[in-house]
């Protein structure tokens, strides 16, 4: 076995149709009473915040008020006024309904909120106040429910956080285990309205993760049964919700999928596309799905053991692997985003040749380097910047 | 019972290798890049070890108290320093399981992590030299 590795996984999830109904009365049980609504406008228009509220309502709930100012991609700024929006509305729970940008919004805020200081402050790696000085267990945040509405963040599920810094032109991350959700109400109702493009992009995100999380350095059997899982449902229905939005099943699944593929062992298609998402503002889906052929071909070409993981990628995925597995499942990620009607080529989504140098700076700064299973340097993250170009 | 008896011990021989570093004329120029300034703050003994590495800058390495701003605390054992620098830790386990733990922009510093692997057998040959084996050893 391994010399070390940890999995947690403390979210209560449910899953099925018709859910949202029942917000409140599964919310209670994680101890909200007044709970604040975090969400954005896009959201808002759907009716889905509606749904949520009247959940809420039918459970006994309190919604203390909604804040739906949350941005694509969320800032500190932002964060600290939802938290401030919270206090003064005398809430005593958060509830995100959206995708990644507002489920992270709510996460920080609720840290700000219960522990006060600004969304600045929180960044850290498992800093977030704890008893028995600092070593003991991490002091819990007010109760936390997310109802992601794309498939693909995996954020309802994850002790992780990922928010711009607008003045010092960062991302920051705040990683620690309170910030797991309490609850995550999967209903393919809320993604009933979710474009065919951000459909398709979402779920490479969330395929990206199941790759990445098995052939991570940081790989264990507990993740490699999400992510192997995650893969077969995401083989069976992630065409199949692109292709035909009315479909519940395949929106449902690929909801599930993401859930369980969701991991921060990540690895170097990460690494890349966090800075083309922070230089270039391409979507972080659409990004991963560009640079995953690339980083699987340079990995498998690495060791024979990690060839052999992709190979058991490739066999979840039906390719016909050969003796080259790397290859082989490249190629099959690649023809997938083309039928998506993804782009499949940096230069298609704005990302200059001369932009490289400093995507490739972002690169080996990102902590998912650490984690490839092959080392990349400067020369390798230049070389598969321009492959991907 | 913790390998320094106390924090003239970790400045000594922790310490001592960030001077080096500090003065190398291969590594530091890499090091610099990062462009920050990192603060190791230690347990068991208590120390603390501040680091200036900004770009086009001269190097600093401050014990204990220090005018230096650190944009970047990272806060262990003085245990899991001395065997990270013998290259026995994780550093992403070690992070994972809150042994080391990160306040600030911690990619500056994970970055910096591939160019110490060389600088491992340079922490054992400084211990080596300074008559303890018994580090070498305890490890």
């Amino acid at each position: 076995m391994k010399d070390f590795y940890q999995h947690a996984a403390p979210t209560r999830v449910i899953a099925g149709r018709d859910l949202l109904g029942s917000t409140g009365f599964e919310f209670v049980k994680e101890g909200a009473a007044r709970v604040f609504l975090v969400t954005d406008e896009v959201v808002r228009g759907t009716g889905l915040v509606e749904k949520a509220e009247a959940g809420l309502a039918d459970g006994g709930l309190e919604t203390a008020g909604v804040f739906d100012e949350v941005p694509q991609d969320s800032s500190t700024d932002v964060v600290d006024r939802c938290a401030a929006a919270a206090k003064e509305a005398g809430a005593d729970s958060f509830l995100a309904v959206g995708g990644g940008s507002v489920m992270d919004t709510a996460k920080v805020a609720d840290a700000v909120f219960t522990h006060g200081g600004s969304a600045r402050e929180q960044e850290g790696f498992f800093l977030m106040p704890r008893g028995a000085d600092g070593m003991g267990r991490p002091l819990d945040i007010a109760p936390l429910g997310c109802i992601p509405t794309t498939a693909g963040t995996g954020s309802e599920a994850s002790m992780a956080a990922v928010i711009k810094d607008p003045g010092a032109q960062v991302k920051i991350e705040i990683v620690d285990f309170p910030l797991f959700p309490r609850l995550a109400i999967l209903d393919p109702e809320t993604t009933r309205t979710l474009p065919p493009l951000v459909a398709a992009a979402t779920g490479m995100d969330a395929m990206t993760h199941a790759i990445e999380g098995y052939v991570s350095t940081q790989w264990n059997p507990h993740q490699d049964a999400r992510s192997l899982q995650a893969l077969r449902l995401i083989r069976e229905n992630l065409e199949r919700a692109v292709e035909t939005p009315d479909d519940e099943d395949a929106r449902g699944n690929m909801l599930i999928a993401a859930n369980l593929a969701i991991t921060i062992e990540l690895g170097s298609v990460h690494a890349m596309s966090h800075p083309v998402g922070a230089v270039f503002g391409v979507p972080h889906g659409v990004a991963n799905a560009i640079h995953l052929p690339h980083v699987i071909r340079f990995n498998a070409a690495g060791a024979p053991d990690i060839a052999d993981r992709y190979g058991d990628l490739a066999d979840v995925l039906g390719v016909e692997a050969g003796p080259d597995a790397g290859d082989a499942l490249a190629e099959h990620v690649t023809e997938l985003v083309a039928r998506l009607g993804l782009p499949t080529r940096l230069s298609e989504v704005g990302v200059p040749e001369s932009g490289i140098p400093q995507l490739v700076e972002g690169a080996i700064g990102d902590g998912t380097t650490l984690l490839n299973p092959r080392e990349a340097g400067e020369d390798e993250y230049a070389a598969l910047y321009r492959r991907a170009l | 019972m913790a390998y320094f008896k106390d924090a003239d011990e970790v400045y000594a021989y922790i310490g001592r290798l960030f001077e080096e570093l500090s003065e190398d004329e291969e590594l530091a120029p890499k090091f610099r890049k990062a462009n920050t300034i990192v603060q190791y703050q230690y347990r068991h003994p208590e120390s603390q070890i501040t680091v200036k590495l900004l770009d086009g800058e001269d190097g600093q390495v401050d014990f204990g108290e220090t005018a230096l701003k650190p944009e970047v605390v990272m806060t262990m054992d003085a245990d899991t320093a001395h065997r990270f620098w013998l290259g026995d830790v994780n550093v992403t386990v070690a992070l994972a399981r809150g042994q080391m733990k990160a306040k600030g922009p911690v990619a500056k510093i994970l970055k910096l992590v591939p160019l110490v692997k060389p600088v491992f057998p340079r922490y054992r040959t400084l211990l080596a030299d300074a008559g303890r084996g018994d580090l070498l050893e305890a490890a």
